[in-house]
């Protein structure tokens, strides 16, 4: 096996039905339904190599998600070739559910009304685990998740946090060599997120696994992902580094300078667009190739103090990627 | 096998937490009960009197055998497949190396398990209260065929059922109400759930036993109630085993359908 997954010209429509608003609107669907083919993904190729932590991006209704449930065998690709650790996802065999595990941040697969330990003691079952390998997964991840207190807990009096923790260490008892994060963070408040993201780069890194990360949380990605996929309207926009990413959307700089006293503002206009000013320091965004001489010309002829350069946030490259749509 | 007994522990458990609703299930059994033993018993009051071929004895056996044949046969969690498809929920199942159906009916069996403990129960208390006049079936042939047959109906429930819910890939709003129609009323009413089916007219007990639902409650009770001729016993194996073998192709058929329509919502 050289390539973790492959997909290839893969096509996914949905069939649905619309409903016009209002009670009459109602009445019409029931009679003579219309239905309309939304196209979720539209001819998407790319490869994924074993142990790489990619993450996928893009706005809502992208087709991210549908990627992931596809990859992972639940929906029926409409055409094109999918292929995960050599296994065809749809086919559904014990082989390959072993070794694949899907987290949704907003699906859980605890028991509601009993502990979280019970659902691990089934999923022990399920999967075929040895009793010591078991027992070895299971301390290892409450210890990194940080749950031991919580396993005996009945689940549905745990809160959001808890709970995601929780998931993951049900998802992940069988050791999955591909995992599929769909919004791991959703919800979580910071500490909790920085809990989650410690932990899949641990995972990545101790197992070798490959680990495939939808998010909207831009941090995230910066952390984990060394590659990302940029998806939008079932298309695929970008595949590549981070960095490639901000060099070919964002077409400016940012320089920040220290001002050790006041000058008059519209000079500094002259040097590129001021986008933030709160003296002593300023925010200048520069185009690219400029960025050298902008720097020099303000050393000169300004009382700099100081002077970093840093390219574009990448929440703002994003924005004017999918904005520019 | 073991991931199977793990899930009946499992749901053994689940079955616990909700304690209110199943003391208060069990209440509607026997409140049941009540109710029909008193209608027969006024029906069957004067000394001899036999109605439509029961006499006191065999009614009474059949209103009590229907609450232990009920607890076998209709205790089912499999109910819930419908809500789990339109929620999305399956989706946990689905990425498992296990069988959904293998999945449900362990935790059918769950639930039998502890209905059927329950019903033992009530049955010995009633019977207590009540002191019923009983019909004891002692042909030995007899008895094995009803045995047979409550096993025949405890498959052959599990795949009308699972299909009735299969329908919720194509309606996901309406697979409450489709299954209240289909499991209540046609379901309990042609299984002779509520009456005795040989007290409907001929004609249209023909066509109700070409269906499968008699052979869901009825045919095992007229079997150990020694009411139907040999011949008649064999033909109605016969039906039910095909009513198997057909719901089982129908399932199959459906569930592969349904996956490919599947959307694994809540996303």
């Amino acid at each position: 096996m050289d390539k973790a997954i492959t997909v290839n010209h893969l096509v996914k429509n949905f069939e649905v039905t619309e409903k016009k608003p209002g009670l009459f609107g109602s009445f019409k669907s029931l009679i003579s339904p219309t239905r309309k083919t939304v196209r979720a993904l539209k001819n998407i190729s790319f490869v994924i190599q074993p142990g790489e932590l990619v993450g996928f991006i893009g706005p809502n209704g992208a087709g991210k998600t549908t990627t992931l449930k596809i990859l992972s065998g639940l929906l029926y690709p409409t055409s094109g070739f999918t292929q995960v650790l050599d296994f065809d996802p749809w086919e559904k065999k014990p082989e390959f559910l072993k070794q694949i595990s899907l987290v949704m941040g907003q699906k859980n697969q605890l028991w509601w009304d009993l502990p979280a330990i019970e659902t691990f003691e089934l999923n022990r079952a399920i999967y075929d685990i040895g009793k010591k390998d078991y027992e070895e997964s299971l301390a290892e991840l409450v210890e990194l998740l940080d749950v031991g207190k919580i396993l005996n807990i009945q689940v549905r009096r745990l809160s959001l946090g808890q709970r995601m923790r929780l998931e993951l260490v049900a998802a992940l008892l069988h050791k999955p060599k591909i995992l599929f994060l769909d919004e791991p963070t959703i919800g979580l408040d910071l500490i909790g997120q920085q809990k989650i993201r410690e932990f899949i780069y641990e995972y990545n890194r101790k197992n070798e696994a490959t680990i495939l990360l939808t998010s909207h949380n831009m941090d995230d990605l910066i952390d984990l992902a060394r590659r990302v996929i940029v998806i939008n309207e079932g298309k695929i926009i970008f595949d590549g580094a981070l960095e490639d990413l901000v060099k070919r959307f964002a077409k400016e700089k940012i320089i920040k300078v220290t001002l050790s006293q006041e000058i008059d503002v519209k000079k500094l206009e002259e040097i590129g667009t001021i986008k933030k000013i709160s003296f002593p320091q300023v925010t200048i965004s520069v185009p690219r190739p400029a960025t050298a001489v902008a720097a020099a010309e303000l050393l000169q002829n300004f009382p700099v103090e100081d002077l970093t350069i840093e390219e574009v946030p990448i929440e703002e490259v994003i924005r004017k990627v999918f904005g520019s749509k | 096998m073991k991931k199977y007994f793990s899930i009946f522990k499992i749901s053994f458990q689940q079955e616990f937490v909700y304690r209110i609703n199943f003391i208060m299930w069990r209440v509607r059994n026997i409140l049941q009960i009540f109710l029909i033993f008193f209608l027969w018993n006024a029906v069957f009051s004067q000394p001899g009197a036999v109605v439509f071929g029961y006499d006191r004895a065999k009614i009474l056996t059949y209103v009590f055998g229907i609450l232990v044949l009920r607890a076998i046969v209709f205790s089912a969690r499999t109910v819930d497949v419908s809500g789990e498809i339109s929620s999305g929920d399956l989706t946990n199942y689905l990425l498992k190396p296990i069988s959904y159906f293998k999945y449900w009916f362990t935790r059918d069996l769950s639930s039998k398990a502890l209905n059927l403990g329950f019903a033992t129960v009530e049955t010995t208390i009633l019977f207590l209260i009540l002191k019923p006049v009983f019909f004891l079936q002692t042909n030995p042939t007899l008895v094995l065929v009803f045995v047979i047959s409550i096993f025949l109906a405890v498959f052959l429930y599990f795949h009308i059922l699972f299909i009735v819910n299969l329908v919720a890939f194509w309606t996901p709003e309406s697979g409450w109400a489709f299954q209240f129609l289909f499991m209540v009323i046609i379901a309990e009413f042609l299984s002779g759930g509520i009456f005795p089916l040989d007290i409907l007219p001929l004609a249209f007990q023909k066509v109700v036993y070409l269906s499968p639902f008699p052979y869901v409650l009825f045919f095992p009770l007229q079997v150990y109630l020694g009411k139907i001729a040999t011949s008649a016993i064999l033909v109605g194996l016969i039906t039910s085993g095909l009513w198997l073998v057909i719901s089982n192709l129908i399932l199959r058929y459906l569930w592969n359908k349904g996956l490919r329509r599947y959307e694994a919502v809540g996303r």
